[in-house]
């Protein structure tokens, strides 16, 4: 049996996040490949129907990036992110999957924090197993 | 023709649904044509997915034909309509269905010997998705609070969610997982009686599942109970769909309210002519059915009480949610409460 690798997605915001991957990139730092990025405007963009949607498809953990408190492009589009975070963590809790989603701040400079990041969530959720739903998705 | 649970092929086209009708009000919508057009050519219209099911239809029909229970048939299997939050809680209760971690409440509270439950619902939802200066959790807390002080001392049943959503939406594959899942955990848990605070779970609990125990709201618990409460409040009371005109409950909440001192005083449309707050089973919230609970609202507001009084938390939800809407417009000076937070706030720290 292979070893389990999981799946996971990442949302960057357009202006810090992002902008910081592509630093992780361009300075060739190394991070697992388990990770897919999804590139959105602000990470408020991010609804709970999004998370939830991602879960019921089967995707093992998501990692949500923005901008630092104070830098966000559109004013205090992360604090939102921040409050609906925090209630979606809530509510995965409730659904047995509150460990499975992470929200971390990534500015345009911290490449090496952007590597650190997705290193450390992808052994969490190694460490965690696969989702639940996995098997009972739309992939077989 | 099959005789269906419906009645529907008893319906001789009168038409009096189409006038008593709530929806009717602000949409063209036509439940005695839905009727004929199933009768007679076995098709739908998107009619169906306006119906709010709140049963007034029922209520007046000469021949006993249950609208509602025919549109929850032939909803099933079709493509859903508009459903409220993006159908966030809709998902969720999917997810929920399909986890076996998942639960309504992650609280343990109560006596854990005890042989009377008590389900919150999915109370902590709502807390999280709606934006409103509203505590639903507080409706939990007060529920098993009220219990206490009867001597009822009650155990929290972490159970799934009711799947009464999931059922009106037309999802009955994912409703029978949640009632599967769901009985086993009440024949599991050894309580005698199960008691609610929600008018959905009620209903769903009572006629959708075939459950060995009694099912009990809590109005029909309390309303003999003496919980040392005089108030002497003006208060009204806004009958929800599903304990009203469907599980037939109009006393009990009266009973209870009178007997902690209240003076219920009626609405315009009360009892079984009540109007329903427009979003049963989380559809239909948009401009149309904000014009009935505007309606709604104002008919509280003609009555003079200080307290608007519901036991369904989306009733409880909506109306709270219109009332802010309307702040800038229209002042309406009274609180919407559940009936239990109503009832605990004026027992103070007892």
């Amino acid at each position: 049996m292979t070893e389990f690798e999981p799946d996971i997605l990442t949302f960057c915001c357009n202006w810090c996040s992002y902008a910081g991957a592509d630093l992780a990139g361009v300075s060739r730092l190394q991070y697992p490949t388990n990770s897919r990025i999804i590139r959105v405007m602000c990470s408020s963009r991010i609804e709970p129907i999004h998370i939830l949607e991602a879960f019921k498809e089967g995707t093992d953990g998501i990692l949500v990036t923005g901008c630092h408190i104070g830098d966000c492009h559109y004013i205090e589009g992360n604090v939102h992110t921040d409050e609906r975070m925090k209630e979606m963590v809530d509510a995965l809790e409730h659904l047995g999957l509150g460990q499975r989603l992470h929200l971390e701040w990534v500015s345009a400079a911290e490449g090496k924090k952007f590597q650190e990041t997705i290193t450390d969530f992808v052994e969490k959720i190694r460490a965690l197993g696969p989702n639940p739903l996995k098997h009972k998705g739309v992939e077989e | 023709m099959t005789i269906t649970s419906s009645n529907i092929q008893l319906c001789y086209q009168c038409g009096k649904c189409t006038a008593i009708c709530p929806v009717r009000r602000v949409i063209k919508t036509s439940p005695r044509n839905t009727i004929y057009l199933n009768n007679v050519y076995r098709t739908t219209s998107d009619d169906i997915w306006n119906c709010l099911t709140c049963g007034l239809c029922y209520d007046g029909c000469p021949q006993g034909v249950d609208y509602p229970e025919f549109i929850k048939e032939v909803r099933d299997s079709n493509e859903n309509g508009d459903i409220a939050h993006k159908g966030v809680f809709t998902l969720i209760s999917d997810l929920m269905a399909d986890l076996d971690e998942s639960k309504t409440s992650l609280e343990e509270v109560g006596n854990n010997d005890s042989k009377i439950g008590y389900y919150p619902g999915c109370l902590d939802f709502h807390d999280m998705f709606f934006e409103l200066d509203v505590d639903f959790k507080s409706i939990a807390d007060s529920s098993v609070k009220l219990l206490k002080s009867i001597d009822q001392d009650p155990k929290l049943i972490q159970m799934k969610c009711c799947g009464h959503d999931q059922l009106w939406q037309g999802d009955k594959g994912t409703f029978e997982k949640l009632k599967e899942q769901n009985t086993r955990l009440i024949k599991e848990s050894g309580i005698e009686k199960l008691v609610t605070s929600c008018a959905e779970c009620y209903r769903t609990l009572s006629l959708d599942y075939d459950l060995p125990i009694e099912v009990v709201h809590i109005s029909q618990v309390l309303k003999d109970a003496d919980l040392g409460i005089d108030s002497g409040i003006k208060v009204t009371y806004h009958d929800a769909c599903r304990l009203g005109r469907h599980m037939g409950e109009y006393d009990a909440p009266r009973d209870t309210l009178a007997n902690a001192g209240s003076e219920v005083v009626e609405m315009k449309h009360n009892r079984n002519d009540a109007w329903c707050c427009g979003v049963s089973s989380m559809m239909n919230c948009d401009d149309k059915s904000k014009a009935l609970r505007k309606a709604r609202l104002d008919e509280a507001k003609a009555t003079n009480a200080e307290v608007l009084i519901t036991t369904c938390p989306k009733c409880l939800a909506h109306l709270n949610c219109m009332k802010d809407e309307q702040e800038s417009v229209e002042q309406y000076d009274y609180d919407i409460k559940d009936l239990t937070v109503f009832l605990a706030g004026q027992m103070g720290g007892k």
